[in-house]
């Protein structure tokens, strides 16, 4: 009895240790919170108000940076349409792929491991590789792909060469390497407790309606957070830009990272990279808020308890 | 348990579907198997197609029809691409980047998670909604400032340390609350045990937490190795001279140089493929169940 009394005892005596134990664990995070991403946040509004090229010293402007974007920047509006097309693109057709593939390994098939793997290996390559290897396939004369689309008679396609072909080209790839969802979505899958269809199947529920009645509605919490994971690096993207297209041709791939990274560090105009910086922090910050407000409808809580 | 299963065949046996259940039961199965079968084919075939064609001759390539398997395999080309590209260079310097990040970002996530987990403190709801807050924000934003703080404040330039440094800050919000949720599935009556017999806070960290939590903590390393594997646009910021690249910057580089030469091309994809793959197979396991607790933890 004497020690059961004792603990809490203890408990409030050494509550200041205990916070400053946290607190010393602590000083890394809060380092990195202040100086690595809230700072940054408003330094980043604040450059965008100036005119610093990083040569001169900066000189305040006001907005004239954020109205020289949006009436006579050459590239802004292509460079978002771009973005929100291969975003659109990419999240669409991994979203479909990821799921489909899932649903599909979710069943008692041989060698289930075996293929979770191969589905898995696109992600751990490093992703210059894959974005120059995948050039090679594309290639307009002798690639893969331009094989593969004359033995079945079709006309020969330029794709990351082709304005038209570019952005699904570079989506394409995006979708090929979203195996790191099926996973999850994997995992999830098999969370969905077996009495429900146990108990469907007794009511006679075929197996598509069971799917869209059980499976999918249970998912849909994970479904989400993919979603959300995949959105907010797609509209981020960069490295097929840097790597192969150098947003050509034309303005077709000129995504806004990349138009941000060619004003900030091509051009040393960082002051209306800033700009540019808070415009995309803007769309997605929108498209998660969007994502975010939708999410009650048609997200289920199990029991009911809706968040 | 025998009672039920059977009551369950009862059951549906008096739906008299039994035998026409399973033998549909089969044929989906197969079905199933031919769909992954093909779609397994198709993830591989990329892969498979830059692999072959690194081991040809050009003329080899511009064979028509192409053929699947290369005539000789010619493993020369590696030598000759080894000539030109810099892979070991290459390596070694995506080394000094990836190992101290992986270690120090490993371990203050740890220290952090460690924290929310288990210590109570005044403002631990406003700083952990602060860390949440912190996963939402796109990367790219806080590019430009750092850029400036680095290089311009600190004078760091063509450094890895730009780097390096961000990952001795908690490692990302994301794995802090990767090793948070990890920690919180321990039961506490291991640490309320050590307390009693003594132990301090830290003592409990390194002692009990830190050996139940090792798979997450292997799993932080691994998607900090992915993350800094896959980065280009802050190496390309932040480092300059071709001595310093890395695997992602002399890929780039080299392509730009032999924009037309595909078997070495491919060669040099291949090899920058190849730690990845290794990486992979050995922590195959880990990885999959860190990517399984990232979703379900939510």
């Amino acid at each position: 009895m004497d020690t059961i009394k004792k603990i809490p005892k203890r408990h409030t005596r050494n509550s200041t240790s205990e916070a400053l134990a946290a607190y010393i664990c602590l000083i890394p995070a809060f380092i990195g919170l202040i100086f690595l991403t809230y700072l940054p946040l408003l330094g980043v509004l604040g450059i965008s108000l100036s005119n610093w090229t990083g040569l001169t010293s900066p000189q305040f402007i006001g907005i004239d940076n954020y109205i020289k974007l949006f009436t006579t920047d050459p590239y802004i509006k292509d460079s978002i349409l771009a973005t929100i097309y291969f975003s659109f693109l990419a999240v669409a057709g991994s979203m479909i792929y990821s799921l489909f593939i899932a649903f599909l390994l979710n069943r008692k098939i041989p060698a289930r491991g075996f293929f979770r793997a191969v589905f898995y290996v696109p992600f751990v390559l490093p992703a210059v590789a894959i974005y120059v290897g995948w050039s090679w396939l594309y290639e307009a004369n002798f690639g893969f792909f331009n094989f593969v689309l004359s033995e079945m008679g079709l006309k020969k396609v330029l794709f990351i060469a082709d304005s038209n072909f570019v952005v699904p080209s570079l989506a394409i790839i995006a979708v090929w390497l979203s195996g790191n969802l099926i996973v999850i979505f994997l995992a999830g899958l098999q969370n969905v407790p077996v009495v429900y269809h146990e108990a469907a199947e007794m009511d006679g529920a075929n197996g598509w309606r069971r799917f869209w009645h059980i499976t999918l509605p249970n998912i849909t919490p994970i479904i989400f957070y993919n979603m959300l994971m995949s959105l907010i690096a797609n509209l981020q993207v960069v490295t097929p830009a840097l790597v192969l297209t150098n947003g050509g041709p034309g303005n077709s791939s000129r995504f806004l990272t990349y138009l941000m990274y060619d004003q900030a560090f091509v051009n040393n105009r960082l002051g209306y990279a800033g700009a540019t910086t808070f415009l995309i922090f803007a769309i997605i910050a929108a498209f998660t808020a969007v994502l975010f407000m939708t999410s009650n409808r048609w997200i289920f809580y199990e029991g009911g308890d809706e968040k | 348990m025998i009672e039920s299963t059977r009551a369950r065949f009862g059951a549906y046996e008096t739906y008299g579907k039994l035998k026409s259940k399973k033998r549909n039961e089969r044929t989906m199965n197969l079905l199933t198997i031919v769909v992954v079968i093909f779609f397994a084919f198709l993830v591989l075939i990329p892969i498979w197609w830059i692999f072959r064609t690194s081991l040809m001759t050009n003329a080899e390539i511009y064979k028509y029809p192409p053929s699947l398997l290369p005539n000789n395999w010619l493993f020369s080309n590696y030598e000759k691409t080894l000539k030109v590209f810099k892979y070991w260079k290459y390596l070694w310097n995506t080394m000094v980047i990836i190992v101290p990040s992986c270690l120090a970002g490993t371990f203050t996530a740890t220290l952090c998670g460690y924290a929310f987990a288990r210590l109570r403190f005044r403002g631990k709801k406003l700083i952990w909604t602060l860390v949440i807050g912190s996963m939402l924000l796109p990367s790219m934003v806080t590019l430009i400032p750092l850029y400036i703080a680095w290089t311009r404040g600190l004078g760091l330039h063509d450094s890895y340390l730009p780097l390096i440094l961000p990952y001795f800050c908690g490692g990302g919000a994301f794995n802090i609350f990767l090793i948070r949720q990890f920690i919180l599935t321990i039961p506490k009556e291991l640490d309320q045990a050590a307390t009693i017999d003594g132990a301090g806070y830290f003592r409990i960290l390194f002692s009990i937490i830190i050996p139940a939590i090792k798979p997450a903590m292997i799993v932080v390393a691994l998607f900090i190795f992915i993350f800094l594997w896959n980065d280009l646009l802050q190496q390309m910021v932040y480092i300059n001279s071709s001595d310093k690249f890395t695997i992602a910057l002399g890929l780039t580089n080299f392509r730009g140089q032999l924009k037309s030469d595909w078997s070495m091309t491919m060669a040099a994809t291949c090899l920058s493929f190849a730690p990845g793959v290794i990486f992979y197979l050995i922590g195959q396991k880990y990885f999959v169940e860190g990517i399984t607790m990232t979703g379900l933890k939510n």
